[in-house]
């Protein structure tokens, strides 16, 4: 029974070929589009409605932003980003945008959408055009500054710590501004010490390295 | 690469003429708004004076702001003053100028039936409208794949769960969806809660999620479905009055772009709308005069209407504090949905002579709505487009090569030959909007409900996210304006 149905169903392609060519290829293009990459997306993040359907807009596909503004949260370790979420939706992490959402998320969602995007890989920055100059400069001063001290090997974050390699540029040089001025605080204050000391063409040389450093295998 | 938002490779030279033609304007009298620090010739202003009291201080020269600055005028009131924090006036609604005299929308833009607040404030400032253009085949696009479709004017929904949506909605009060008999039951589920029991095939989902994200601000998991049901409640309880483009919200445009109605009613108001002003703090509000702290200096008032987004009220310092659920609505108030838009500007809108409709809708791509927003006469042909905000490049020439592409793609190589492009991103281009749409989540208003209208002493709620009607958009904020300038008037004659 089953295989007369698909019979039937191949027929009337056929016919359908014959009749609009081109048009019919687009279409069982598309229907074949559809069919993959609900399948994809579910053995990717579960059955629809997906909560991290919530997220794509600004932070891109499975966490791959385009964007240098919104920042990529793909293969960020699962720690920071639900603490992040926790800070924004507290206040100690001051965001328009990101507040009222954050307050929304149970426990329960904010271990869920950390896990989501910590499993994740991550995905190197194609978007952005790096200028030689900066990106030199930038990483002297990631070398003196230490940030693998505290960000790990090739910058790939761990636990409390984000993965900076292949961020978004306007992202990073957003924050380094904001902890140099105090609108942005780590619990430690180690980076607020760090961003006082460099001078805001520092701060766009280490954004513009960090931004153009291809994420390591992980 | 943040600052760069328009190309006009053909049409700077015409630019360069147009801004001369707009400098000698401006010095002959143009509109005459004010902006910049005030001087001591111009003390003379309403205002200026700190010792002045005004009777009105309006926060926000949107539609809402000036609809209601317009009816104090009209009532014969002189005693006001338009703050705004921005440079121009309009909002959330913004003309590109795209040349020759012709202009394509980048922020708010359609009208619909029942849109009955705007629909007459467009008549009395001598604003016409048009129809939206939709005859013609849709091209859908996803992968690979590519049909070209004629949907009538509609974007295709399955109406079986639209029917049951606008029947619910009855039930759902627009101007107060918390009062609703099923408030408790509906407020505890998100949109995407309620669909997943409605049998959703695959080919429709990703449909449900971009209808909700260009109407609601989000995917359906994180809509209320009690917020979402008192917005079909607001199109006369008929889902496709919300959510379609024939005879619907998305229906009818305004000759001149939908910011000519902002620069109308500030132009008759002159310097009683002062630009780059934004206000910081907002002190004594709880006494007979209050005191707003702007950039320009202080600015007293006997009474208050706050014409802007709830979120951005949120950013202003209270002395004293505001009453705990009025401070936590406006701390709870959704603005993530910073909707980035483009426009695309052709010669002529070529796609027509193809029996095509310059509409597109793709699936997993950076676009999730693409329309034909050509001037009423289809003299130049100008595409729109919903995008995507973090699924296009923000690099400008990356992201235009991308777009023309994916036209190419939908109608042909005549759209590797744009004459313009500008690119729109409502949440980084500056701090004034910071949101579209309020995507209201499952449980808002049964906490915060309560709490959005009432008057705080004498600061007067406003914006469209206060309208009893439309909510959210331009018809909600034209009648929040009428309400506020009422509420104030009378609260003036009492005192």
């Amino acid at each position: 029974m089953k295989k007369l149905i698909v019979l039937g169903v191949v027929a009337g392609f056929v016919a359908l070929l014959a009749c609009y060519g081109r048009d019919a290829l687009g279409l069982y293009r598309l229907m074949d589009h559809i069919a993959t990459s609900s399948e994809a997306k579910e053995a990717d993040s579960g059955s629809w409605p997906r909560l991290t359907d919530a997220c794509i807009g600004c932070h891109g596909r499975q966490g791959h932003s385009l964007h240098q503004g919104y920042p990529s949260l793909a293969g960020q370790p699962a720690p920071y980003l639900a603490s992040q979420l926790r800070r924004f939706a507290s206040g100690e992490r001051s965001n328009p945008n990101m507040g009222p959402l954050a307050m929304t998320l149970t426990e329960y969602e904010i271990q869920q959408l950390a896990g989501y995007f910590a499993r994740q890989s991550a995905i190197g920055n194609g978007s952005f055009k790096p200028e030689a100059a900066l990106v030199a400069r930038g990483e002297q001063l990631a070398a003196t500054a230490g940030c693998a001290a505290c960000h790990g090997d090739n910058l790939m974050g761990h636990d409390q710590f984000p993965r900076l390699a292949g961020q978004g540029h306007d992202y990073l040089l957003a924050q380094l501004n904001a902890f140099a001025q105090g609108s942005r605080k780590d619990p430690g204050g180690v980076m607020s010490a760090i961003a006082a000391t460099l001078s805001a063409d520092d701060r766009r040389a280490l954004a513009h390295y960090l931004a153009a450093l291809a994420p390591a295998e992980n | 690469m943040a600052g760069k938002r328009t190309s006009t490779p053909y049409l700077d030279l015409k630019r360069r003429q147009m801004l001369k033609f707009a400098g000698a304007s401006a010095a002959i009298g143009g509109f005459g708004l004010c902006s910049g620090l005030a001087s001591a010739s111009e003390s003379t202003r309403p205002g200026d004076d700190a010792e002045d009291v005004l009777d009105v201080a309006i926060i926000g020269a949107g539609l809402a702001g000036l609809t209601a600055a317009r009816d104090l005028h009209l009532a014969g009131n002189r005693s006001f003053l338009v703050l705004e924090a921005r440079d121009r006036v309009g909002g959330r609604t913004l003309n590109f100028e795209v040349g020759d005299g012709h202009v394509s929308e980048v922020g708010g833009q359609w009208i619909g039936p029942g849109q009955t607040a705007v629909q007459d404030l467009a008549r009395q400032l001598d604003v016409g409208t048009f129809p939206q253009f939709y005859e013609g085949r849709t091209v859908v696009m996803g992968g690979d794949g590519r049909l070209e479709y004629d949907l009538g004017g509609t974007f295709g929904t399955d109406m079986t769960i639209a029917d049951k949506l606008s029947e619910m909605s009855h039930e759902v009060p627009s101007g107060a969806p918390w009062q609703s008999p099923k408030a408790a039951e509906w407020d505890r589920l998100s949109v995407g809660d309620w669909l997943a029991t409605q049998n959703v095939q695959p080919e429709d989902q990703s449909g449900w999620d971009a209808a909700l994200t260009l109407t609601g601000g989000v995917s359906v998991s994180k809509m209320g479905l009690l917020h979402y049901l008192s917005m079909i409640n607001s199109a006369d309880c008929d889902y496709e009055k919300l959510d379609s483009i024939k005879d619907s919200a998305q229906g009818t445009r305004l000759i001149g772009g939908s910011q000519i109605l902002s620069s109308k009613m500030a132009g008759v108001l002159g310097d009683q709308v002062r630009l780059q002003c934004p206000v910081r703090r907002i002190s004594g509000w709880d006494g007979e005069v209050v005191t707003l702290h702007t950039d320009q200096g202080r600015v007293r008032a006997r009474k208050v209407i706050m014409a802007i987004h709830p979120a951005l009220c949120n950013q202003i310092e209270y002395e004293p504090a505001l009453p705990a659920a009025r401070a936590a609505l406006q701390r709870a108030w959704p603005a993530h949905s910073p909707a980035r838009k483009i426009a695309m500007v052709y010669s002529r809108p070529f796609w027509r002579e193809k029996g095509l409709n310059g509409h597109i809708l793709m699936l997993d791509g950076p676009i999730i709505w693409a329309w034909d927003n050509s001037p009423p006469d289809g003299e130049i042909g100008i595409v729109n487009a919903f995008i995507s905000n973090a699924n296009l490049p923000s690099d400008h020439e990356t992201a235009r090569r991308t777009l023309m592409d994916i036209f190419a793609r939908a109608w042909g190589d005549e759209a590797l030959q744009p004459v313009a492009y500008h690119d729109q991103d409502w949440g980084r281009h500056d701090p004034w909007s910071l949101t579209c749409v309020s995507a209201i989540p499952p449980g808002f208003w049964s906490t915060h409900g309560e709490a959005l209208h009432p008057p705080c002493g004498n600061l007067f709620w406003s914006g469209t996210e206060t309208a009893d009607i439309w909510a959210g958009y331009m018809d909600g904020a034209v009648r929040s304006g009428h309400q506020s300038a009422l509420q104030v008037l009378n609260a003036l004659r009492q005192a």
